[in-house]
């Protein structure tokens, strides 16, 4: 007769289950990692559902998190890119580690593919025309590079390496596809925190800017009417792509991925004559690029990487970056003006756009601009310096990349 | 090409790779300056050119000043503004036939009541 009640199958079975369960894993040894990161990406959807915080990617970055963190489910494993470079011989190997579907999908952002593509995307939704209408834009927009810069070195002395400290830098670009870019290819530990900060204070530009605004410039500044900007013809519009494609990659060839992308989504759009191609990049392409970015850059913020010191001086770094940048473009405003004539003068307020954040900084300087002078229509000129700070930051991130790649 | 991180970098390197970095930041992004000015000039003159040819050609007594044009514009806006569309009358609502299908069926899709008989 069967002795159910002697035997050990069904606990050992039980017991097994049990500890194999991703439950039981938050009760070993960095278990409360796992479980403090999982608390994160709550805040972080929090953030993206309800306050709309760049809910585009911060949504996907938070469930990214939340499961790289849930353990057991090995879905990324940070050994497959252990030392910044990818093992491809365990992707191939059938022993070992076992790659996760985001092992597969982070090949994209570790080979640089979908900030280039989500570029595409980007320049077929920009419009060049302000900047092309006022070529002065240019310099706005490499003003406020000097935000990265002075990142750059405020990282070091706090001592991360170069490779870090440039990661930390481009997030004063204030371009999220720059930023992961960068990070991929010189700190690519510091991904998740870096991308984090970068679309963090991305959503709060209406939240820094304005008082950095008001304090550096007067209220005669902030009321200057600005001449309306020429019109730019179809030829200008198509060339501007190739031309600055041409010049910039054949100046910074660690620039080309990039740039070359940005130029190619917008020679889609000015040409006219590849519509079909262009909505795809705007619409299709972007989003899918945008849902496997965001899911890889927020798998690889795990509890190892993610909970350190270095996490938060990365926080206190970017709003740093972010802070520099806008001033420098506003200072650089009031500079070029004192070379102006009068009735040439620029409004101090477009120089924040320099930064990209493509467009919410050319809106914060319609609207601070409007508070002060509700006659006054600053969009279209500030518009210049905020895709002149796009192309700024590509260039940026291309020269850290030269010196420290 | 030069492996940068072979040097080991202390503050001097850092400082000068920023100094550096600024500056050609601010030489490519002038040269665009320069590159799209040129390109101002040579595609954004040559409406004014046009412009000023036309200029130049007397009027005659013949044609229409610019302030007649103005309030010929003026009034036609005005007429075609109080006009109304005309309807074709022509009822244009495509008839679609499809097959039978009991998926598309408009009796399987009604909620059906109960028979109180």
């Amino acid at each position: 007769m069967l002795n159910l009640l002697q035997s050990n199958f069904a606990l050992e079975s039980l017991e097994k289950f049990v500890s194999s369960m991703g439950f039981a894993a938050f009760f070993s040894e960095m278990g409360w990692g796992n479980l403090v990161m999982i608390l994160i990406a709550f805040f972080l959807l929090y953030l993206a559902i309800k306050k709309e915080y760049e809910p585009m990617l911060m949504m996907t970055i938070a469930f990214g998190m939340l499961l790289t963190n849930l353990p057991g489910a090995g879905l990324f494993h940070e050994e497959l890119f252990a030392g910044g470079h990818v093992h491809w011989d365990a992707f191939t190997s059938h022993e070992g580690i076992a790659p996760g579907l985001l092992d597969y999908l982070y090949l994209g952002v570790k080979l640089g593919i979908y900030p280039c593509l989500i570029f595409v995307g980007v320049g077929a939704m920009t419009d060049f025309g302000p900047l092309i209408a006022n070529p002065k834009s240019f310099l706005l927009g490499a003003a406020a590079q000097i935000g990265i810069f002075a990142t750059f070195i405020a990282a070091y002395a706090m001592g991360f390496t170069p490779e870090q400290a440039g990661s930390i830098g481009i997030i004063g670009g204030a371009d999220g596809p720059t930023a992961i870019f960068l990070t991929a290819k010189l700190a690519p530990e510091l991904l998740g925190p870096i991308a984090v900060a970068a679309y963090s204070y991305m959503a709060l530009v209406p939240v820094i800017q304005p008082p950095i605004m008001r304090a550096l410039t007067t209220k005669k500044e902030r009321q200057i009417k600005m001449s309306t900007l020429r019109q730019v013809s179809k030829k200008e519009r198509i060339l501007f792509p190739i031309v600055i494609a041409a010049i910039i990659s054949l100046l910074l060839p660690d620039a080309a991925p990039l740039v070359g992308c940005l130029m190619l989504g917008n020679l889609m759009k000015e040409s006219g004559v590849v519509d079909r191609l262009s909505k795809t990049v705007q619409n299709e392409l972007m989003n899918i690029v945008v849902i496997f970015l965001g899911l890889t850059v927020g798998a690889t913020a795990t509890a190892n990487t993610f909970l350190s010191p270095a996490t938060i001086k990365i926080m206190l770094m970017g709003i740093v970056a972010f802070g520099v940048a806008s001033a420098c473009g506003v200072l650089f405003a009031k500079l070029m003006n004192c070379f102006l004539k009068e009735g040439n003068k620029i409004n101090p307020l477009i120089g924040s756009a320099g930064v990209s954040a493509v467009p919410m900084a050319a809106r914060v300087s319609q609207k601070v601009g409007q508070e002060e002078n509700p006659s006054n229509f600053l969009l279209m000129h500030a518009m210049g310096p905020n895709v002149a700070g796009v192309v700024g930051s590509a260039v940026a991130a291309g020269l850290l990349l030269s010196f420290l790649g | 090409m030069t492996n940068f991180l072979a040097v080991t970098w202390g503050w001097n390197e850092m400082v000068w790779c920023t100094v550096i970095s600024i500056a050609l930041v601010f030489i490519v992004l002038v040269l665009l300056v320069f590159v799209m000015k040129l390109f101002g000039v040579i595609f954004a003159q040559k409406p004014e050119r046009k412009l000023a040819k036309v200029a130049e050609k007397p009027i005659s007594d013949e044609q229409l000043h610019e302030e007649q044009i103005a309030a010929i514009a003026a009034a036609l806006k005005l007429y075609k503004s109080a006009l109304h569309d005309r309807e074709s009358e022509v009822l244009t609502i495509q008839s679609l036939k499809r097959a039978y299908s009991p998926w598309n069926s408009k009796i399987h899709g009604l909620t059906q009541l109960p028979d109180r008989k």
